[in-house]
């Protein structure tokens, strides 16, 4: 799991390089301990701290990135919606009763608003089309490249020859914590009741998606 | 073979969507700008206190302390009574005129204590707060109207 971030040494700069890399790190920390930390930094802020909205900011950044672009938006539209909830988030903060829910209380509120941004605008651009620029950091030594990319390009398979609709929910999934499942219902046009079900059945087939692009396991998982 | 456990599969979904469609370079920064100047809009009023009345501690013969305070902040009128019993305490409070309203009490050391939302009739309690310093922050549901707070005061 460390591998992708421990390696990135400085080919662009300090600044950009610490920047990139302190994202990486957070980004992949499990959704719970994002939470824990997005819910401390409310507590600041709320306390008259400005630094608090700093880190909140930071944290949750991008875990809704991840979840807004599984609505198929352009990059700028996304980070339109994402600036939206921040601004909703801080001029709307009184309904937000229970600081340990601050992060549920972004992705839900940025999921309605690219909901809403993808239907009014009957534009969602699969994301899948677009150009995704593959981040592979500079200054590596090629042997580790090389079997980083093959390893990573192995696992994107895998997730990219999932259905449409796996992709999209497993990604939202994915970056939250325990989302609620009657506004994903509504947001990704399903029954409530479906969800569930739908979920593990899209995990079940990236289990199998996984074991035929890997023969051999994924990472330290040989057996 | 053992399978992949969820947790597992949802940490691969993570890892390829990071290195797939990564945060732009800058977005975090643009964010942080953005909230920080819609919150400076918002820097937060003190109001004012103007009335303090004790009551008679063991009164009805039990432990229980008493007191008002009255604070004021433009057209607002906050009344609050507060009751410390042992090293708890509770906080009962009337908003004039009555507005809709998030009340935050606030420790010390800014960690929240209690949150309560103002009635229809401008009431709100806060219990099983601790004693010491306590602050209150008031936020109005009105997103034209910015929170206020009370200045500290020791229960």
């Amino acid at each position: 799991m460390t591998s992708i971030h421990t390696r990135v040494e400085s080919g662009m700069g300090m600044n950009a390089t610490g920047d990139a890399d302190d994202i990486r790190r957070r980004e992949t920390a499990r959704p719970g301990e994002v939470w824990g930390q997005a819910t401390a930094a409310f507590n600041r802020w709320v306390a008259g701290d400005p630094l608090g909205l700093d880190e909140l900011v930071r944290v949750m950044t991008p875990v809704l990135w991840h979840v807004v672009r599984a609505y198929r938006l352009d990059q700028d539209v996304a980070e339109d919606v994402i600036q939206t909830t921040w601004l909703t988030m801080v001029r709307k903060s009184s309904s937000i009763l229970e600081p340990t829910a601050v992060g549920g209380w972004l992705t839900t509120t940025a999921r309605r608003e690219a909901w809403r941004v993808a239907g009014a605008a009957q534009r969602a651009v699969p994301v899948e089309d677009e150009e995704l620029a593959v981040h592979v950091p500079n200054a590596r030594s090629a042997e580790s490249d090389a079997v980083e990319k093959d390893e990573s390009s192995r696992l994107w398979t895998a997730v990219d020859g999932l259905p449409e609709r796996c992709r999209r929910l497993l990604r939202i999934v994915a970056f939250e914590d325990r989302p609620d499942y009657a506004s994903l219902a509504t947001d990704l046009d399903m029954p409530i009741g479906s969800i569930g079900p739908t979920r593990g059945r899209c995990l079940a087939k990236l289990r199998v998606a996984l074991m035929q692009a890997m023969p051999s396991g994924p990472e330290g998982d040989e057996r | 073979m053992s399978e992949m456990s969820r947790e597992d599969l949802l940490e691969v979904v993570r890892k390829v969507w990071i290195e797939r469609d990564p945060v732009p370079d800058g977005l975090v920064s643009r964010m942080q700008a953005a909230a920080a100047m819609a919150g400076s809009d918002l820097d937060v009023e003190l109001m004012l206190l103007v009335e303090r009345s004790h009551e008679l501690a063991g009164a009805r013969g039990d432990t229980t302390t008493s007191y008002t305070l009255r604070f004021v902040h433009g057209d607002t009128d906050l009344l609050l009574r507060i009751a410390v019993d042992g090293d708890e305490s509770r906080v009962d409070g009337w908003i004039v005129p009555p507005e809709a309203m998030t009340v935050r009490a606030l420790a010390a050391d800014g960690e929240p204590r209690g949150t309560a939302v103002v009635s229809d009739k401008g009431r709100f309690e806060l219990t099983g707060l601790p004693t010491g310093l306590m602050q209150l922050r008031l936020e109005p549901h009105d997103p034209e109207r910015p929170a206020f707070a009370t200045p500290t005061f020791e229960i």
